[in-house]
């Protein structure tokens, strides 16, 4: 027989009524509907390069850009005099041409705006980007769209990971009881106490350093050489005393000619870690020349144990994922003091009870009989729980700990174009557009889940 | 018929059968706080046989509802301790003391050989699934059979129960029910392993009085139609006087008479069941209406003379009482509820009473009546 879809349940209080006279929550779903469609859609076309005439270009779209365009207003502003010279060097030089032709004057005279009315010509055919473009001339549209990108995809995600963790804890609090549940609960409330933000940071920094430790393999590098020194230092004794840094009784600070022990010692070692042999390790080495020991070894560390190459873009995806991990591992605490509460109602009721008596085990109960009940709060609390997740990523983003440039968020290039705002010049539209985006999508997100809320309580008061 | 027959004639030797579960001594305590455990059943008694129906009646508080938990483990411990006692169930797997049953086994046992149904058929669906659903889920708990099988089993079981168009119904949700027609499905949920015993925890209270009849009827007629025993749980004499075989009053935790329900109404031994029958409204004519008021349960149990009308009562046989100072020839046992004793103070009728010197010599059976009311016309 067909499974009943739990979501679609048909609810006697009548919450999809109430949910379709809620107005802003619609309004707030359009917009979110909207958004979401353009900025996760867009993530695939945003972070790929474009095939430039000249071969395929390894330089995505969120990051491609010429700076000769850099600090361009939005194509619908009027641009000053600096910017509109620059937008007419930007017209291709035959369409420069053919203008200046129409108005009987040179391309030349036409760069140097000496003829007003080819000039506006001109400015009506350069390429201008609808939303401005920044710095290093790339586009503010394709920037905020694959920042909102992975701002809402880190968000939802976050979010996700907060609601999985907060549901199982407090599910599983409220179910057992008793002592577990107590001490479940105080270490939520230890949780609370300290400040989301040092603990994200924390998290942040500390995944950061591993990270980059595991790619650029510093470490093992250090390991490598002092495990080859002490193996050169028992193969020659060198004992000469003198004041420099010593290791193991082998003074690194001595230049290193071909000939020396020292160095026949290292492209033996070099040579067996690396597969090659002893005369092309010998060569590799042999390229340092008037080095000391110390560079040698340094050298040979760097060939035997090279950072991890190709890395670079599973970084990004590390740091990202760290991220989120941060967020959501943080922002469960609501979750689960909530979900606790309604197990602990729903556990009361003669259904459990009934379940229990035809013989239903325990993990069976929890997870037909409780988990579809608490449905309702779920989807509410994880509505909530999205935009306080992107908020936390854009303000992470914003101090710099979050998504790093060039990879924008709507976060950091808030920050990118705070930095521009000054006396001098103001590039508004590249702090106005970010911060208007992640404003007006976290107003729509509360709105929906507060009538989402609504919807599903009955007992709170209708407007 | 000639069980009827022989029914009517001598008080009828137990059945060929065996008696499908028999409580004995049952004692269960619950925390409280910091006071001392409270003790919800000591002592508790009784014996049910197949295609019987056990009536259990008493007060709220008195211990009924805990009794028929502890069979199916469901009480919550702690708080709760089974502090003695045993409850030996003839199973399909022999005799087993359902107390002491691992978690596993009893659930085993739980749906499939004992079943329950719960006073409140408003709220013991479960919301989000349907009828259907729920049905089948219990069948396929305990019966090795696919989802097409179970579906059909479901579909006879809510036919069984009088429940119209099943095919269509099994798609409904509870709220789409009325009261009587979620009893039923509870009933139908309950029957469709057939169990070997129900568990009727006041499975009218919640339901208007023709409602009510019909599903006391109905659980009558299947426990005739598949050879199952009963034990209804109620605090309403009328629906113990038409569906019962056997009536077992509990006051403060333990069993204060036990009887074949005819002999209950008939001669009624113990001052409370005597104040209980007395405090039931009856039709009158407008002139004794007038001389009559009702009797309260109080009026009679305050009574010092009740007291001394059990027969026996010349030796020293006092009906147990926990509101009374205990006699003064009390000889307890050694061991909680030791001042009380049921005793056969007639054949098959049992009272409790205190143990006193004359109690302590007497012979007595455990509580065990076959008995069962011959069918109704």
């Amino acid at each position: 027989m067909a499974e009943p879809d739990p979501a679609s349940t048909p609810t006697p209080n009548g919450a999809s009524r109430q949910w379709r006279r809620n107005v802003p929550g619609l309004v707030g779903v359009a917009f979110l509907a909207l958004l979401v469609a353009a900025c996760l859609g867009s993530l695939p076309w945003t972070l790929t390069a474009a095939a430039s005439a000249g071969g395929a270009s390894t330089v995505p779209r969120y990051n491609a850009g010429d700076p000769s365009a850099g600090r361009l207003p939005p194509a619908w502003w009027p641009p000053d005099a600096e910017q509109s010279e620059r937008l007419v060097s930007l017209v291709p030089a035959e369409q420069l041409q053919s203008i200046a032709d129409h108005y009987g004057i040179t391309a030349d005279d036409l760069l140097h705006a000496r003829n007003q009315a080819a000039t506006a010509e001109a400015i009506r055919s350069a390429p201008k980007p609808i939303l401005g473009t920044d710095v290093l001339g790339r586009s503010l549209l394709v920037r905020c769209l694959a920042g909102g990108g992975i701002s809402l995809g880190i968000g939802i995600a976050a979010a996700g990971i907060s609601v999985i963790i907060g549901t199982l804890y407090g599910a599983f609090a409220g179910y057992v009881g008793g002592k577990t549940d107590a001490v479940l609960m105080r270490i939520v409330d230890i949780l609370y106490g300290l400040p989301y933000i040092l603990l994200v940071v924390l998290i942040a920094v500390a995944s950061d350093a591993l990270i980059e430790e595991f790619v650029s393999r510093s470490g093992a590098r250090d390991a490598w050489s002092s495990r080859t020194v002490a193996q050169i230092s028992s193969q020659i004794s060198s004992p000469t005393p003198g004041p420099s840094p010593r290791l193991e009784g082998i003074d690194l600070d001595q230049p290193a000619p071909a000939d020396d022990p020292f160095t026949r010692a290292l492209a033996a070692e070099l040579s067996r870690e690396t597969h090659r042999t002893e005369d092309q390790a010998r060569e590799q080495l042999s390229r340092h020349v008037d080095a000391t020991r110390g560079d040698l070894l340094a050298a040979a560390a760097l060939l035997a144990r090279p950072p991890r190459e190709g890395l670079a873009s599973a970084r990004v995806f590390l740091d990202v994922c760290t991220l989120l991990l941060a967020i959501g591992g943080v922002s469960w605490l609501t979750m689960a003091r909530v979900i606790r509460g309604q197990v602990l109602s729903l556990k009361g009721q003669p259904f459990v009870e009934a379940a229990r008596a035809a013989g239903a085990s325990p993990s069976r109960i929890f997870g037909r009989h409780l988990l579809p009940n608490l449905l309702g709060p779920i989807i509410v609390y994880a509505t909530l729980t999205v935009p306080q997740a992107i908020l936390q990523e854009s303000f992470l983003s914003f101090l710099g700990i979050g998504v790093k440039p060039p990879l924008p968020s709507w976060g950091n290039l808030a920050a990118e174009g705070l930095s521009e705002l000054n006396s001098f010049r103001s590039n508004w539209w590249l702090l106005l557009f970010p911060c208007l985006l992640l404003a007006v999508s976290l107003l729509a997100l509360n709105f929906v889940g507060e009538g989402l809320r609504e919807a599903f309580d009955p007992k709170r008061a209708r407007r | 018929m000639t069980e009827t027959a022989v029914a009517n004639a001598t008080p009828q030797p137990p059945n060929t059968q065996a008696p499908i579960l028999s409580v004995q001594s049952l004692a269960v305590s619950f925390e409280n706080g910091r006071a001392p455990r409270v003790q919800a059943v000591d002592g508790v008694r009784m014996t049910i046989y197949p295609k019987q129906t056990l009536a259990v009646v008493g007060e709220s508080g008195c211990g009924k509802s805990v009794t028929a938990l502890s069979m199916l483990q469901l009480i919550p411990r702690p708080p709760g301790r089974f502090d003695r006692g045993r409850i030996m169930f003839r199973s399909d797997r022999g005799p087993v003391d359902l107390l002491t049953l691992g978690a596993r086994e009893i659930r085993e046992i739980r749906g499939n050989e004992i079943a329950m149904i719960f006073q409140e058929p408003m709220t013991s669906l479960n919301p989000v699934y349907t009828i259907g659903n729920q049905i089948t889920e219990a069948i396929l708990l305990h019966q090795r059979v696919g989802a097409a099988q179970a579906r059909e089993i479901a579909i006879k079981a809510m036919s069984d129960v009088g429940i119209p168009d099943p095919e269509r119904r099994l798609k409904a949700y509870p709220h789409q029910f009325s009261g009587g027609m979620r009893q039923r499905v509870m009933i139908a949920m309950a029957l469709a392993c057939q169990p070997r015993l129900l568990l009727a925890d006041e499975p009218t209270t919640a339901l208007d009085v023709t409602i009510q009849a019909q599903i006391l009827e109905l659980i009558t007629g299947l426990k005739d139609s598949r050879d199952m025993a009963v034990m209804l749980i109620t605090h309403d004499l009328g629906v113990v006087a038409e569906n019962s075989d056997v009536v077992c009053v509990m006051y403060a935790g333990r069993v204060v008479e036990y009887a074949k329900v005819f002999d209950l109404y008939d001669a009624p031994l113990h001052p409370y069941t005597r104040g209980l029958l007395a405090s039931i409204p009856k039709m009158r004519t407008k002139a004794q209406t007038r001389q009559h008021r009702l009797v309260t349960i109080r009026e009679i149990v305050d009574d010092e003379t009740q007291f001394r009308q059990l027969p026996g009562a010349e030796n020293g046989v006092r009906p147990w009482w926990p509101w009374h100072k205990p006699p003064a020839d009390l000889t307890p046992r050694d061991e909680p509820a030791g001042d009380y004793d049921l005793l056969e103070v007639a054949p098959e009728h049992w009272v409790g009473v205190w143990r006193t010197d004359a109690v302590q010599h007497r012979e007595s059976r455990e509580p065990d009546i076959g008995y069962r009311v011959p069918a109704r016309a």
